[in-house]
């Protein structure tokens, strides 16, 4: 794998295309450059591709064309759509799965576990089954899940998309804290404007069939984002530019 | 014991005292003769006399169906982790083993009598292949149930063909195996007694079905009936086995062993 050219590129997809067996375009001429700390969403409608383009970002799908490349010091977590937690096993055994599968044993990552599970707030649930919790507890599960591995990319498809509203929000705020403290690099799939909005310092406006980027609008990254900022023109202006950006691709 | 627990175990209970008294008084009020159909009693009283010489045939029946239930679990379970890890040798020889599960034993068992020397091994033999078919089909069918998302966690993490195997395949399909199981143990038991009835009363050690045979030629209602009842006991003994076994081992996690939401 070549390196890549600039070092403060964490990954980069260039001329990436994507065809599915059934002869499905996903993807095509895709181009993308995610820098390190940025907090990048990719926004469009369901079926436009976005998700086909995180799968690929983590390694789960290979393109048919173009080259895509990740910087090597770049260590992943994955959040899915659904929390896909593994219902016969505690919380503290489905934070602990990618510690696991790395081999090490359970007294050696007991406290790296409650660490982030503390980071999600669910240090009380430790013993319990997925199937006790709420839906946005389990959510916290698997992000903390996600983050057991200490990754600096965090990769997430509509993550909270079936939560809602104030979890939702309470969800939002607790990723871009983690965002910060960890000082990850994030890639958040979603059809939301206003979740791109809120948390992003980029959003990558997608076309559909076939997939690609078509528009990339900046958000200050160093604006605090709580309620104030949702209430702000600012807030309300770039929404305006997205969702107009994403009625043109659709057009 | 809760309130819940306790109506759970009164009503069926009521049901069968109810059902057996019934018996009872259409016995006694239209004085019908005990070998046409003898009351509940008699077949109780009946039970307790003969119970030394039908307690060693109820033991033959027991180990038939538990070593044939062994031999289901072991070649089912073998069987299906092959059939689940390639789709071509599944449908090769998936219709094979539907043919064997089509056919009723009942016509099979003569011809595995006169191959096998061995009434117990050729009885062996039937109880397997009526068991074995449920374990392999929800095996199958279980193995290839775990979660695609899940499935991707693991390949993103590079777990190991082991890791996956005892961290994610095993687990999920541990409902389906279950669930496999339980309908073996039923099948188990009516295969060992269907085939003792094709073979006959025949052999050293012999089973329920043989004493039932027995007891027919002889006009011995009662004792058929008591013969009836500890074949049932087997059965009943068999579920029961299994109810906690799953209850045991699935617990917290799964739905069908939930029945009121913790929430």
């Amino acid at each position: 794998m070549p390196n890549l050219p600039d070092p403060s590129v964490a990954l980069s997809m260039q001329g990436i295309g994507v065809r599915f067996p059934t002869g499905v375009q996903a993807l095509d001429q895709l181009h993308l450059e995610l820098r390190r700390g940025e907090f990048l969403s990719l926004l469009g409608p369901s079926g436009c591709g976005k998700s086909t383009a995180l799968r690929l970002a983590a390694g789960l799908a290979q393109p048919t064309t173009g080259t895509m490349q990740r910087a090597p010091d770049m260590r992943l977590g994955f959040v899915f759509q659904e929390p896909t937690l593994m219902p016969w096993a505690t919380v503290f055994d489905n934070v602990r799965l990618p510690l696991r599968l790395q081999g090490r044993s359970v007294a050696s990552v007991r406290d790296e576990v409650m660490q982030v599970l503390d980071l999600v707030g669910l240090t009380e649930f430790v013993n319990a089954y997925p199937r006790e919790l709420s839906g946005g507890m389990r959510m916290r599960v698997s992000i903390a899940r996600a983050l057991a591995t200490r990754p600096n990319l965090l990769l997430l498809d509509e993550p909270f998309a079936a939560l809602d509203e104030i979890t939702r929000g309470r969800l939002d705020d607790d990723l871009l804290r983690i965002w910060r403290e960890q000082s990850l690099t994030v890639v958040f799939v979603t059809h939301s404007v206003y979740e791109a909005v809120y948390l992003s310092s980029r959003i990558a406006v997608f076309s559909g069939r076939p997939g690609r980027i078509v528009e990339s609008i900046d958000i200050d990254a160093a604006l605090t984002r709580d309620e104030a900022f949702r209430a702000s023109e600012r807030y309300a202006r770039w929404c305006v530019q997205a969702s107009a950006q994403l009625s043109r691709a659709y057009a | 014991m809760s309130a819940g627990q306790r109506q759970s175990v009164v009503a069926p209970v009521l049901v069968c005292v109810l059902a057996l008294g019934l018996w009872e008084a259409v016995v006694r009020i239209n004085h019908i003769p005990h070998y046409i159909l003898p009351a509940p009693s008699l077949v109780a009283q009946t039970l307790w006399t003969d119970l030394p010489s039908l307690l060693p045939s109820m033991w033959f029946t027991i180990k038939i169906t538990a070593g044939a239930l062994l031999l289901a679990v072991v070649g089912g379970v073998l069987l299906a982790a092959v059939f689940a890890s390639s789709r071509r040798i599944e449908n090769a020889f998936f219709p094979l083993a539907i043919v064997l599960q089509v056919t009723p034993i009942v016509a099979i068992a003569p011809l595995i009598l006169i191959y096998i020397e061995s009434t117990t091994v050729a009885l062996l033999i039937c109880a397997f292949i009526v068991a074995f078919f449920p374990i392999l089909a929800n095996t199958v069918v279980g193995l290839r149930s775990a979660d695609a998302n899940l499935r991707d966690l693991f390949t993103l993490y590079g777990a190991s063909r082991w890791q996956r195997l005892h961290l994610l395949l095993v687990p999920s399909a541990l409902p389906y195996f279950l669930a496999g199981l339980r309908i073996a143990g039923g099948l188990a038991l009516i295969g060992a007694v269907v085939a003792e009835f094709a073979a006959g009363a025949a052999g050293r050690e012999t089973g329920l079905a043989s004493r039932i045979l027995e007891a027919s030629f002889r006009t011995e209602i009662p004792r058929m009936f008591a013969a009836l009842v500890l074949v049932s006991m087997v059965g009943i003994g068999i579920f029961l086995v299994f109810d906690w076994l799953a209850r045991r081992l699935l617990g917290r996690w799964h739905d069908t062993e939930m029945h009121q939401s913790s929430n």
